[in-house]
C-alpha cells in the first residue's frame, strides 16, 4: 500500500499501472526491512504517517503505480540516449578534435627531447621578449634553477607545454568567439548561460562524456577538458573589452570612413587589448588550475605527484609538487602581467 | 504538533531498542564497487543481527590504514588490499590491528590481461613471451596503473625486467582507475586489441572475458624485490594470489568477541563476488541493493557466519 495509489485510482490509470511483480526491480535495504515485518494496510491514519509522508518524487510514485518509471529509469535514459548520439558525435568530433592531440603530443615530445641547457635559457628569452624587464627574468631563471635542483624540472617542463598549448588555443578560439559575441546581442545572450555553465560545472562531470567519447589514452582528452574550463574568461573579457571601447572613438573612426575591418583591427581590438590581455592572464592561470584534475585522465606533469601524494598520504611528495605548480603560477602570473603592463602602457601613448 | 514530535521522537527510539549489548561500530567503507557492497553487508549483519549502532566512514586503502595507525579508528577494514598497504603489516606486528579474515577465500587477482578474442585469433599471446614478440597485435601498449597504486612500483620494475623498450612495447601511464577500466570496456567492445593490468574480483574482470597472461612462475623473491621502488635487480616474477584481508582494530576485538567471530567469518569466493558484481553492473543496482541482492540469495551461507542468537533475529527478518 504506498502513499500515492489515489492518484492513479483517480485518473484511472490502474491499470496502465499493473500488478507489481515483485523481483523485477533491485531491493532496498528498507524493502527488506520493512518485508519481514507483517503489514496491517487500513489501521486507520497514524500521526507517524503523516510525520512520514514522501515527497511525491518518481521513486514514491512509482510504488504505487509499477509503470511509472523510476528515477534510475531517468538516469539510464540519459546514459542510453548519450551513448545513441555518441557514434555520430564521435565521426564529427574525432577528427575535429586530432590536431590537438597532436599538438599536445607534439608539445610534450619538445619537452621530453630539449636539454634542461636549451630550454631553460629559450624560456628565459621568452620571458625577456614579453616582459623587457631583468629582474623577471632573473627571477623566472632562479625558479626553473629551483625547481631543477629539487629533481622536478621534467614535470613542471611537460606541466608548462601542456599549458602552452591549451592557452594558445583558447586564446586562438576564445578571442573570435568573444568578437562575435561583442558585435551580437543575440549571440552573447546564447553564449553567457554556456560560458556560465561550463565554469561552474564540476569538471568531473565533463570528464565522464569525455571519456565515452574519446580513447582514454589519446591527449586531447585532457585538452579538451583544460580548454573548456580555461576558455571562459578570455571570450569574456574580449567581448566586454569590446564593448567597452569609446563610442567616441568609433564614431572618430567612421566619421574617417573606416571600413568595419578597419575599425575591427586599428581600433577595437587595439584600445581592446588590456582587457584581452588580463582574460589571457586569467586563461593561463585556469589551464594552471586543472592539471591536477587532468592528471586524472592521464595528463603527465606535476598533476601525477599530487595524486600520488593524495592517494599514498606521501605528504612531502604532494606538497613539493603543489609548491612547483604554485612558482609556475607565480612565474607565468608575472610574466603576463608585466607583458600586460606593457600593453597598457603602449596603448596609453596615442590618447594623449 | 506535540504529538507529531512525540510520534517522532517515539519512532526513532524504538528502532535501535536492542544496541546496548553492542554499541557503536565504524565501518570503513573502500571506494570501490566489491569493498563497498561487502561493507553493506557487514553493517546489515551487525545491525540486524547484533544490534550495533553502524557507521559506514567512506576510504580508501591508504587512508583507512593511514587513521587506524593515527586514530585506532575505523573499527573494521573490510577487504584490505595488504599490498598497497604495507603499514598494516607495522600495525598487525606492534598489536594495534589484527587480521580477522581471508575476505576473498581464494584470495585476490592481480595479473596482465589480454582479451579473449586476442587469443582466439592468436594463441601465442597468452604469455608474456609471445605478446613481445607481436607487440603490434596487443595495440604495441601496455595499460599501466595509475601513479600511487601498489601495482605500479612493480610493474614499473616487470617493465625494466622484460625490457619493454627494445621489443617496441610502450607504456601508457593511466591517471586514475577509472581510465583504466574504461579503456578494457571500450576495447572489449570495439573488440580491439589490449594488454594492460587489471585486479579482480572486479566488475571489470567479471563482465569481459579476459585472459590472463602467463608471466612465467612466481618467486617469492623476486617478486618482493620488485614490489620496492628501489629494486636493484627487477626480476621477472608472475603476480601471487593478493592476500586481501578484513581487519579490525585489537581494542574492537576485544571489546566485541562475539561481532568479531562474525567478522572473521564474513569470506566469499572470487567467483561468487564476480558474479555479483556483474549483477549490479547490469541492473544500475547500487551497492545496498547488490547488499540486499546477496542477502536474499544467499541465505545459507551467511546463516553460518552469525552465532545463534544473530541468527535466530536475522532469520526473522526474512520470511
Amino acid at each position: 500500500m504506498a502513499t500515492y495509489d489515489f492518484i492513479f485510482d483517480r485518473l484511472g490509470l490502474g491499470d496502465w499501472c499493473g500488478e507489481r511483480v515483485t523481483g523485477d526491480a533491485p531491493m532496498t535495504m528498507a524493502e527488506l526491512l520493512a518485508g519481514g515485518k507483517s503489514q496491517n494496510p487500513e489501521a486507520g491514519l497514524s500521526w507517524s504517517d503523516v510525520w512520514n509522508v514522501p515527497f511525491p518524487s518518481m521513486d514514491a510514485l512509482n510504488e504505487a503505480c509499477p509503470s511509472f518509471a523510476r528515477t534510475r529509469d531517468m538516469t539510464r535514459g540519459v546514459e542510453d540516449a548519450f551513448l545513441a548520439v555518441k557514434d555520430g558525435l564521435k565521426v564529427v568530433l574525432d577528427p575535429l578534435t586530432q590536431p590537438l592531440s597532436w599538438l599536445l603530443d607534439g608539445a610534450l615530445y619538445v619537452s621530453h627531447a630539449t636539454p634542461w641547457w636549451i630550454m631553460i635559457p629559450v624560456l628565459l628569452l621568452l620571458t625577456f621578449w614579453a616582459s623587457r624587464s631583468l629582474r623577471l627574468v632573473g627571477f623566472v631563471c632562479m625558479t626553473l634553477g629551483f625547481l631543477g635542483f629539487i629533481d622536478h624540472f621534467n614535470y613542471a617542463m611537460e606541466t608548462l607545454s601542456i599549458i602552452f598549448v591549451c592557452a594558445a588555443l583558447c586564446v586562438v578560439l576564445g578571442v573570435p568567439i568573444g568578437i562575435a559575441m561583442s558585435r551580437n546581442d543575440r549571440l552573447q545572450r546564447i553564449m553567457i548561460p554556456i560560458l556560465d555553465m561550463l565554469q561552474t560545472l564540476p569538471t568531473f562531470v565533463y570528464l565522464i562524456p569525455l571519456i565515452f567519447l574519446f580513447s582514454v589514452t589519446e591527449a586531447k582528452l585532457y585538452g579538451i577538458a583544460i580548454i573548456l574550463y580555461a576558455i571562459v574568461p578570455v571570450v569574456r573579457l574580449t567581448d566586454l573589452g569590446i564593448r567597452l571601447v569609446d563610442k567616441e572613438v568609433i564614431e572618430a573612426g567612421h566619421a574617417y570612413g573606416m571600413t568595419k575591418r578597419q575599425m575591427l583591427f586599428g581600433v577595437e581590438i587595439p584600445l581592446a587589448l588590456p582587457n584581452i590581455m588580463a582574460g589571457v592572464n586569467q586563461t593561463i592561470m585556469m589551464s594552471l588550475a586543472m592539471v591536477v584534475i587532468a592528471s586524472l585522465v592521464s595528463a603527465p606533469g606535476l598533476g601525477v605527484l599530487v595524486l600520488r601524494g593524495i592517494r599514498n598520504l606521501e605528504l612531502g611528495v604532494g606538497l613539493i609538487a603543489g609548491l612547483g605548480i604554485v612558482l609556475l603560477a607565480v612565474i607565468l602570473d608575472r610574466v603576463t602581467k608585466a607583458a600586460l603592463a606593457r600593453v597598457n602602457a603602449a596603448s596609453a601613448v596615442p590618447r594623449h | 504538533m506535540k504529538k507529531i514530535l512525540m510520534a517522532a521522537a517515539l519512532s526513532v527510539m524504538a528502532a535501535p531498542a536492542f544496541a546496548q549489548d553492542c554499541g557503536e561500530v565504524s565501518v570503513a567503507e573502500m571506494n570501490w564497487a566489491s569493498a563497498s557492497i561487502i561493507s553493506k553487508v557487514t553493517e546489515f549483519l551487525m545491525t540486524q543481527g547484533y544490534g550495533c549502532e553502524v557507521t559506514l566512514v567512506p576510504s580508501a586503502t591508504t587512508t583507512a590504514v593511514t587513521s587506524l595507525a593515527e586514530n585506532n579508528e575505523p573499527d573494521v577494514v573490510p577487504e584490505l588490499w595488504v599490498n598497497s598497504a604495507p603499514l598494516f603489516l607495522e600495525l598487525e606486528a606492534e598489536g594495534k590491528a589484527k587480521t580477522a579474515a581471508n575476505v576473498f577465500s581464494d584470495g585476490g587477482t592481480e595479473n596482465w590481461w589480454v582479451p579473449d578474442y586476442l587469443v582466439a585469433a592468436h594463441p601465442e599471446l597468452a604469455t608474456i613471451d609471445g605478446i613481445l614478440a607481436n607487440p603490434e597485435l596487443v595495440g604495441g601498449t601496455f595499460h599501466n596503473c595509475p601513479d600511487g597504486w601498489g601495482c605500479r612500483i612493480a610493474n614499473d620494475n616487470l617493465i625494466k625486467a622484460f625490457d619493454f623498450a627494445s621489443k617496441g612495447m610502450e607504456v601508457f601511464n593511466h591517471g586514475s582507475g577509472e581510465t583504466l577500466a574504461a579503456a578494457i570496456a571500450s576495447a572489449y567492445e570495439k573488440q580491439e586489441p589490449f594488454f594492460g593490468y587489471y585486479y579482480g574480483p572486479t566488475a571489470v574482470l567479471g563482465r569481459y572475458n579476459m585472459v590472463a597472461v602467463d608471466m612465467g612462475p612466481y618467486n617469492a623473491e623476486t617478486h618482493a624485490c620488485n614490489q620496492t621502488p628501489d629494486c636493484a635487480t627487477p626480476g621477472i616474477s608472475s603476480y601471487p594470489a593478493a592476500p586481501v584481508l578484513t581487519v579490525v582494530t585489537s581494542d574492537f576485538a576485544e571489546r566485541q568477541p562475539a561481532v568479531f567471530d562474525l567478522v572473521s567469518n564474513i569470506t566469499f569466493t572470487s567467483a561468487d563476488l564476480s558474479a555479483l558484481l556483474a549483477w549490479q553492473d547490469d541492473n544500475g543496482a547500487s551497492a545496498e541493493e547488490a547488499a540486499v541482492y546477496y542477502l536474499t540469495q544467499n541465505k545459507d551461507t551467511w546463516m553460518t557466519w552469525a552465532n545463534e542468537d544473530a541468527a535466530a533475529k536475522l532469520a526473522a527478518i526474512f520470511p
